[in-house]
């Protein structure tokens, strides 16, 4: 896999280390750099197609051992609001752990 | 009078099958089936009569009129086929996706037009309510097409194709309910259905959460506010009613709205699942007709001096095209079935069927052109129904998907399989590739937009080590299953390497190519599931490894591969079914129907 596999654990990443996780990764889908992937702009907008934004998910499945809903980049549909909801998700996973 | 049909159905009073037990359960549903397909077509007659409307004469004379044969769509409504589409909790009785398949099966056989035309349409309208709707639409919709109406599915807009997430017809939400704007384009009985299922954009936002499936009935929208569009004159299935419909700030209420609003996209991919591999196998039909037909000819025409059989190329050809029909049914069946078995894992599976079957079929009328000669070209007499049947095909290529669509529902799924699937899970439960086995009702809300897993490829990788290994068509299957292996393991090497840019719609030929090759070894190993389910079984044919191997053989091929000769005896077996069940008027599918005439 070209990108880098992180190595914060899940518990480091904050919303912005993630977004640019994600924008690294998208631009990979689209053939374009990550400095072209604006957070608020939704994914839709750039082609992103439903069923690719359904792959997405199995990607960050891959990379940080996390089980989404399939259709999480449809309903978080921008790189801020999907590393905000998946933010949120690690810290309900390690919460217990600390 | 068609509730009256469907509560006095051959399914009884409604005792849900899973009720009754083992081989008890699986004879009572088997044979209930059985009396209801050997009715319908006892009812569809003979179809070498040229004065049974519904025989080949009678059928061509209602195409080129372009108008589904009148005979047909009454015998349809005496038989009340709209109830095969109602589950039977809601008093229909469709309670099995490869039964109705079966049933629809009889239809195509006849006329692609009239299961198209009179039916197929409504199903997949109907899958949309039975998936999201709420328990008042369910039951409005039962007694709509219980009462034989017809419903269409309006998802199609010309200018933006499989591309529906593009779509611009509108639904608005005002205090109340919605109103309607634009035009639905290419939609199957606009001009007489009762209801509409309309695929809408209910938000200006881009993605995949901005539109809703909305079902209007036509008595309740303001005339004034919609047209119906001027029919389309089409290539093939010329007798459906393809027109359009054109609304303008049309309101339709709150209730009309199926499963939640931003629902549609999901809903659309959930209801595919069911579709897709459900109507390229009742297309399977039209194949089986075509192929009896060349068939007929090439044992009843002398050409140097003896029958076109004889000629080993003819003979060669419809062996294969025997072949290729018990593969795409083996796919289909394993398809539909796993909708009930392993509804997690459809989303592949129903589009790996809905992008090869609808191919192979086509790919398999040009072959029997070939045999049948310069007769394919009329479009009359004894041979004319064929070059119907060789127009009418086609539209399962193009309507409801095409197959790049299907393919790019594969692609992005590819690596996922490839990383956690493949060579790691459990293999299929062995009733998966058994045609008759029992099955409980369709679990609508357990399909899944993605899938993990593939149970199907494993059901090969496991199946390896206990192949029977005695025969010389055994030691074939043998050989040909390790290709097949290699295959996979190819697959897998290859999707682990695509680019994320080639897991998308905009992927490269290649990703595509990876698609095909995943489908062709899907096929295999549904071939092999079948033959695997029928040893030791009742029927003499699928049990034997020749036809399997010879199956394995064509796909093999398909693939690229060069596999040995396969042993002599597997050409003279496949050829010798080809003629029994010819003689003996028996369907080519894995079900050896008996037919009528």
């Amino acid at each position: 896999m070209s990108v880098p596999a992180t190595d914060r654990t899940r518990a480091e990443h904050t919303v912005e280390s993630m977004s640019s996780w994600l924008a690294d990764r998208i631009a990979l889908y689209l053939k374009r750099t990550p400095s072209e992937i604006v957070p608020t702009v939704p994914l839709a907008e750039y082609g992103l197609d439903s069923v690719a934004a359904l792959s997405l998910c199995g990607d960050i499945e891959e990379d940080f051992d996390l089980v989404l809903e399939p259709t999480v980049a449809w309903d978080y549909p921008t790189v801020e609001a999907l590393a905000g909801h998946i933010v949120e998700e690690f810290g309900a996973l390690e919460g217990g752990d600390r | 009078m068609l509730r009256e049909t469907a509560a006095r159905g051959p399914r009884g009073a409604g005792v849900p099958a899973d009720r009754a037990a083992g081989p008890a359960r699986r004879t009572a549903q088997e044979s209930a089936v059985r009396a209801r397909i050997a009715d319908l077509e006892k009812r569809f007659g003979d179809p070498d009569d040229p004065a049974n409307p519904l025989g080949a004469a009678g059928l061509l004379a209602a195409d080129e009129a372009g108008e589904l044969p009148a005979a047909g769509e009454q015998l349809l409504d005496d038989f009340g086929l709209n109830a095969e589409f109602v589950p039977t909790g809601l008093g229909g009785r469709l309670d099995r996706l490869d039964t109705l398949v079966r049933v629809m099966r009889q239809v195509f056989r006849r006329d692609v037009a009239l299961g198209l035309g009179y039916g197929v349409t409504s199903f997949m309208a109907a899958v949309n309510v039975w998936t999201a709707g709420n328990e008042q639409q369910r039951r409005r919709l039962s007694e709509l097409l219980l009462d034989g109406s017809k419903v269409s599915i309006a998802y199609h807009e010309l200018p933006h194709g499989n591309d529906f997430v593009r779509n611009e017809f509108r639904a608005d939400p005002v205090p109340g309910g919605y109103r309607l704007n634009g035009r639905k384009e290419v939609i199957n009985n606009a001009d007489r259905a009762a209801a509409f299922a309309l695929f809408s954009r209910t938000d200006d936002g881009p993605g995949s959460r901005s539109h809703s499936v909305l079902l209007a009935e036509r008595d309740q929208l303001d005339p004034e506010r919609f047209s119906v569009l001027p029919r389309y004159s089409a290539v093939g299935v010329r007798g459906c009613r393809l027109s359009g419909l054109d609304f303008t700030d049309c309101p339709v209420p709150d209730s009309a709205l199926v499963g939640a609003t931003g629902q549609g996209v999901e809903l659309a991919l959930r209801s595919f699942q069911i579709t897709r591999s459900a109507i390229p196998s009742m297309a399977v039909g039209a194949l089986d007709t075509s192929l009896r037909t060349v068939v007929r000819f090439a044992v009843g025409r002398q050409l140097y001096r003896r029958p076109v059989m004889e000629i080993p190329h003819a003979a060669a050809t419809l062996g294969g095209v025997f072949l290729d029909l018990l593969i795409c049914d083996s796919m289909a069946t394993v398809g539909t079935r796993a909708v009930h078995l392993l509804p997690d894992e459809t989303s592949v599976y129903a589009a790996a069927v809905k992008y090869l079957v609808p191919r192979m079929l086509t790919d398999t009328m040009y072959d029997l052109s070939i045999v049948l000669g310069a007769r394919f070209y009329v479009r009359e007499g004894e041979f004319g129904l064929f070059q119907k049947h060789v127009r009418d095909l086609p539209v399962l290529s193009l309507g409801h998907a095409g197959s790049a669509a299907c393919q790019a529902t594969i692609i992005p799924q590819l690596s996922r399989l490839a990383r956690r699937a493949w060579f790691a899970g459990d293999e299929a439960p062995p009733e998966l590739f058994r045609p008759r086995e029992p099955l409980s009702g369709i679990a609508f809300d357990a399909l899944t937009l993605a899938s993990g897993k593939d149970s199907l490829s494993a059901s090969l990788v496991a199946a390896v080590d206990g192949l029977p290994s005695g025969s010389p068509e055994e030691l074939a299957v043998q050989a040909l299953v390790m290709r097949m292996l290699d295959q996979l393991r190819q697959l897998q090497e290859d999707s682990l390497s695509l680019s994320p840019l080639d897991r998308t719609a905009l992927a490269s030929p290649a990703s595509f190519a990876l698609a095909d090759r995943y489908a062709v070894f899907l096929a295999a190993a549904s071939v092999l599931g079948v033959w695997r389910g029928a040893r030791g079984g009742d029927d003499p044919f699928l049990a034997d490894p020749a036809w399997v191997a010879a199956a394995l053989h064509r796909l093999a091929r398909r693939l690229g591969q060069r596999p040995a000769d396969l042993p002599p005896g597997c050409e003279g077996r496949v050829h010798e079914e080809v003629l029994r069940r010819f003689h003996e008027r028996r369907s080519y599918d894995l079900y050896d129907t008996p037919l009528a005439g």
